[in-house]
């Protein structure tokens, strides 16, 4: 281990004074715009390495991000923007612009990462969390920053039962590629930082939603899926029933009830315990501002919600909100006694690999994070209908997502 | 006065000849079957027009009849935009109508006068089928082939018979005059142009079976798509060339090939004898003792051995109980595994592996719709290669055992076809896109639980696949595909009428090579060379097929550039390719046993396989 390259103290001042110059990744991202617009907002200077998309350039695609976030003339001042890729070496940066930026950057902010599952996906997984976290690390000890900011996910723990600790941890096993490629990677930048005398603070979020309080969202996977999966289904049926003669439906038991509902005969496997442990995006933004300036001295923090959803619930406010009726919760036993009919099979087949997080009994430790989040007020919303509602109807408006840019 | 639009439209003709084949039940055009010479099919109407607009013919006797023969019926739209997306109707309009004004304000029309050898040549083949009118000419001077430019021949005739062609040989031979042979008309690689007489043997159409000895005569005007619906209706099969294709041409140039070679070989292997008329004029056949060695291969360029005026084709059995299936990979080296498999426990008889870009093409009615059906297919479904077979119910066990749950049957493939503008749904696409199971997506389309839900999703039917065209085609394409054939792999592949789809986008230039298929890595630097030419110079490119033969021992491989033949930049990037291909090759065969490029089978198409597939040196 190295001698740190500046003081907690020097860091804080750098911050409170502004001058601290932040170095981000994944700023198209849907944890990285946010973190970055909340840096501006707050007068920090920002240089996004933001990959072209397509025809797309980089500035371009941060311009769309920039009008979607409705960020005033004043607040995009600190915004800079460096068309790179973490993937490729030296960033995929100009290395003229990768010299100066060495020069020009106090402190790194690495939220760029791979949030697929699949075993199939292993490959992208793993060149983007490991080998271009390799990358970006690279820079970190050949730049003259002094901090890193890692932003990782709760689900470092895998297969880890009770209690997680917001700490380096080496669990036994891993649900997916993700969860694996993102604890090596703490350790990597733990090891990185610890050799070069950067200071470390390791985020970590569990399942990130829209914004709490307008439903705004960049991103709609994880609890969106199920739900855009059954409403897919819901919208198929109901067309055949309409235009169609509605065979395909009753084959399916699906009808149209009395007051215009659609039944959906759809069971949806529960365990017992456990639920979805979910954050919306303004409470995560706040509590890594509010952790990052908080801690100079760094620290692991997880930014859990602390209460999981219970799936019921979540079945309960679709079908409240999207008038379907059919759809229940039911254990493993049920199944057994009657199997899967095509529609079920289906959607289970394709939200399985949400499988770990619909049923997480797993108790991430917040001690450490609540320290900081706590007196300052910051408290994670519940997930409740009115939120679920307001989330889901943007969603709607977005097209999931096609309809943004 | 030119009609831009229409001139373009003329430039795109691919010279696929489709025009020439009723391959739609819609009939052909009324004046083709009738006069024979290109220009009163579509294809040569555009030629026409084209030359018109590039002022490089006068308005001629020949062309104001061919102008004045179209009847504007329609069948042209139909069937070339089956293939091309083109609609010729606009151009065939243009023209009349320019025709018409050069008419109206008496301006002169052209009547070539008729020389001494062309006197000759009427008396062998009669006055109707000889002739020197530059409008004919010209449809006889050009193809899509960006490397050859223009050539007008001085005569172009129509002989009947084996006798007639003897005699123009002979006579071409006694006066020195050079001679090119078109099986159809059609030409897409710039090899059958002459500065002479081009023989047009669309007027010998003779189709006689012998089916106690289980061969087929042809002469050298029919076509692979008319032989082969010939024998299909006797319950037989032929290993058949691209259907617009003549048989004889097909054999004679480089040896059928198709997915079918997997069991019925190609070259040699396809026919029983075949008969010629040497450059002097002499007939033979191939069965005689003393006739020229042509089974032998030599590794080089060189002629073909005569003008081929009948060939006495192999005729193969049926069973009922056939049909194709499609296995999907994610990854090639497992593709040709398992096709190589497949082909040495001699389970499957038609048999390919497909990149997504044929078989997007090949499922969709329209341009746009094989565009999105290209990335959906990695995309979404996880799908970048397919291993097509057609099998008996015996085969197709084995293959579904061997390949594991996820097979895309016949059933299943009808349902794709028919349902396919839904699958390019972006709603679909999405939640399928946004799908993090570990199973290949593939494998829940195929699954058979899933049928009832597929079903519902896709809603296939003959009308949802015709939703993908114009509005003004949509009842014909509705109609088209109520027929069970237009969504049969095995008639799809028994016909090869949407291989031809292929060009639809641009020109293609495919590039063939004889490769050994136990040797995966000198395959995939086939495929890297091609891909690093085409890609320094930005050439739109893709594999395209491989398809096993000789009990899985070779294969051969197709490799596509895509340019557009109309645009001089594409042409010199295209040119400059060549000049890096061919050494590249050559070097490469000279030093791998089982790499032949195909362009050295050329007119060595009745050579045994085995001669070129195995080069002992």
């Amino acid at each position: 281990m190295s001698t740190v390259r500046t003081s907690g103290k020097r860091i804080g001042k750098k911050r409170e004074d502004r001058s601290a110059r932040f170095f981000l990744t994944g700023g198209t991202g849907f944890l990285g715009s946010h973190i970055a617009v909340g840096l501006l907002r707050r007068g920090y200077r920002v240089t996004l390495l933001v990959r072209p998309s397509g025809a797309r350039r980089a500035e371009d695609r941060m311009l769309e991000l920039v009008d979607w976030f409705g960020m005033s003339e004043g607040d995009r001042r600190g915004l800079r923007v460096v068309e790179g890729d973490i993937t490729l070496p030296g960033l995929g940066i100009e290395p003229e612009v990768y010299r100066r930026l060495l020069l020009e950057t106090d402190e790194i902010i690495h939220c760029a990462s791979s949030t697929a599952f699949s075993e199939r996906k292993r490959a992208e997984v793993e060149a983007v969390n490991s080998g271009g976290l390799t990358n970006v690390l690279d820079f970190a000890r050949g730049s003259g920053a002094y901090f890193f900011h890692h932003v990782s996910t709760a689900f470092v723990a895998g297969m880890t039962a009770g209690a997680c600790p917001e700490g380096l941890v080496t669990p036994g096993g891993f649900w997916n590629a993700y969860e694996e490629t993102k604890c090596k990677g703490e350790h990597a930048a733990a090891a990185a930082c610890g050799e070069a005398g950067l200071g470390l603070t390791i985020y970590r979020p569990s399942i990130v939603y829209g914004d709490s309080r307008t439903g705004r969202s960049l991103l709609f996977n994880a609890v969106y899926y199920p739900v855009r999966t059954a409403l897919f289904i819901r919208d198929i049926y109901e067309k055949d029933i309409r235009e169609g003669g509605g065979r395909k439906a009753a084959e399916m038991g699906v009808r149209i009830e009395a007051g215009g509902s659609i039944h959906l005969p759809l069971r949806i496997e529960v365990a017992s315990e456990g639920g979805i442990d979910l954050v919306p995006i303004d409470y995560f933004t706040e509590a890594f501002l509010a952790l990052m300036e908080g801690t100079p001295g760094g620290g692991v923090f997880h930014i859990v919600n602390g209460r999981p959803k219970r799936i019921e619930d979540i079945i309960d406010y679709s079908c409240r909100l999207f008038r379907m009726t059919g759809i229940r919760a039911c254990g493993p036993e049920e199944f057994r006694e009657k199997p899967r009919n095509p529609l079920e099979a289906l959607y289970e087949r394709y939200v399985e690999a949400y499988g770990p997080y619909m049923r997480d009994d797993r108790v991430f430790e917040t001690a450490r994070s609540q320290a900081i989040l706590g007196p300052r007020g910051i408290v994670c919303p519940e997930f409740d209908y009115g939120i679920f509602a307001r989330c889901m109807n943007y969603a709607i408006e977005a097209g999931w997502g096609s309809r943004l840019f | 006065m030119i009609d831009e639009n229409a001139r373009k439209t003329a430039a795109q003709c691919r010279h696929y000849a489709m025009c020439k084949i009723d391959y739609l039940e819609t009939g052909l055009c009324p004046s083709g079957p009738e006069r024979h010479y290109v220009a009163f099919y579509p294809q040569g109407r555009m030629d026409l027009y084209r030359a018109l607009a590039e002022d490089l013919i006068p308005v001629t006797e020949a062309l104001v009849e061919a102008a004045d023969t179209c009847t504007l019926c329609g069948i042209c739209d139909k069937q070339c935009h089956f293939v091309t997306g083109l609609r010729p109707v606009k151009v065939m309009e243009a023209l009349k109508s320019h025709v018409r004004e050069h008419l109206a304000a008496k301006k002169p029309v052209h009547r070539p006068k008729e020389d001494a050898v062309l006197e000759r040549l009427r008396k062998i083949v009669g006055d109707e089928w000889a002739t020197n009118d530059p409008a004919i000419l010209f449809t006889y001077a050009d193809d899509p082939f960006p490397l050859a430019g223009i050539q007008m021949p001085r005569y172009v005739i129509l002989p009947g018979s084996r006798d007639e062609v003897a005699a123009v040989v002979a006579l071409a031979d006694e006066l020195k005059i050079p001679f090119a042979v078109r099986g159809n008309g059609g030409s897409v690689f710039g090899f059958v142009f002459t500065e002479g007489i081009v023989l047009d043997m669309n007027r010998m159409r003779k189709i006689e079976f012998d089916t106690d000895n289980w061969c087929v005569a042809v002469e050298p005007g029919v076509t692979s798509f008319e032989l082969q619906k010939e024998a299909s209706k006797r319950g037989y099969r032929v290993n058949a060339a691209e259907p617009a294709a003549t048989v004889c041409g097909n054999i004679v140039c480089t040896g059928t090939f198709s997915t079918w070679s997997n069991v019925y070989g190609t070259a040699a292997d396809g026919f029983i004898d075949m008969e010629f008329v040497d450059r002097k004029g002499k007939v033979f056949r191939l069965n005689d003792k003393s006739a020229p060695n042509v089974f032998a291969f030599d590794h080089a360029m060189i002629p073909s051995p005569g003008v081929c005026t009948k060939a006495v084709v192999k005729l193969h059995p049926v069973t009922e109980d056939e049909e194709g299936v499609l296995v999907p990979f994610a990854d090639f080296d497992r593709a040709v595994a398992f096709a190589r498999d497949l082909s040495q426990r001699r389970i499957a008889l038609a048999l390919a592996v497909l990149g997504g870009h044929y078989i997007s093409n090949f499922m969709s009615p329209s341009r746009e719709l094989s565009e999105k059906i290209r990335d959906i297919l990695p995309g979404v479904l996880g799908i970048k290669y397919l291993v097509f077979a057609v099998a008996d119910a015996y085969g197709r066990e084995a293959i579904k055992k061997m390949a594991g749950t996820a097979v895309i049957d016949s059933a299943l493939f009808r349902t794709l076809m028919l349902g396919l503008p839904r699958l390019a749904d972006k709603e679909l696409a999405g939640i399928a896109a946004a799908y993090e199971g570990d199973a290949p997506p593939y494998e829940i389309l195929c699954s058979p639980e899933m049928r009832p839900v597929v079903e519902a999703v896709l809603q296939p039917s003959p009308e949802t696949i015709a939703g993908s065209v114009d509005d003004d085609l949509r009842e014909f394409y509705a109609r088209l595909y109520a027929r069970p054939e237009m969504t049969d792999m095995v008639w799809l592949n028994m016909f090869r009428i949407v291989s031809a789809r292929m060009s639809r986008r641009k020109h293609m230039f495919a590039f063939l090579i004889y490769v050994p298929l136990d040797r995966i890595e000198v395959i995939n630097g086939i495929i890297a060379g091609f891909a690093r030419i085409a890609g320094a110079r930005k050439i739109e490119h893709d594999f395209g097929f491989l398809t096993p033969m000789d009990f899985g021992k070779r294969a051969i491989l197709e490799y596509d550039y895509y340019i557009d033949h109309t645009d001089p930049a594409e042409k010199k990037k295209i040119a400059e390719a060549m000049t890096e291909i061919g050494p590249w090759l050559d070097g490469l065969a000279a030093k791998t046993k089982g790499v032949t490029f195909l362009m050295y089978v050329f007119s060595q198409g009745c050579s045994r396989k085995e001669n070129f597939l195995y080069r002992l040196g």
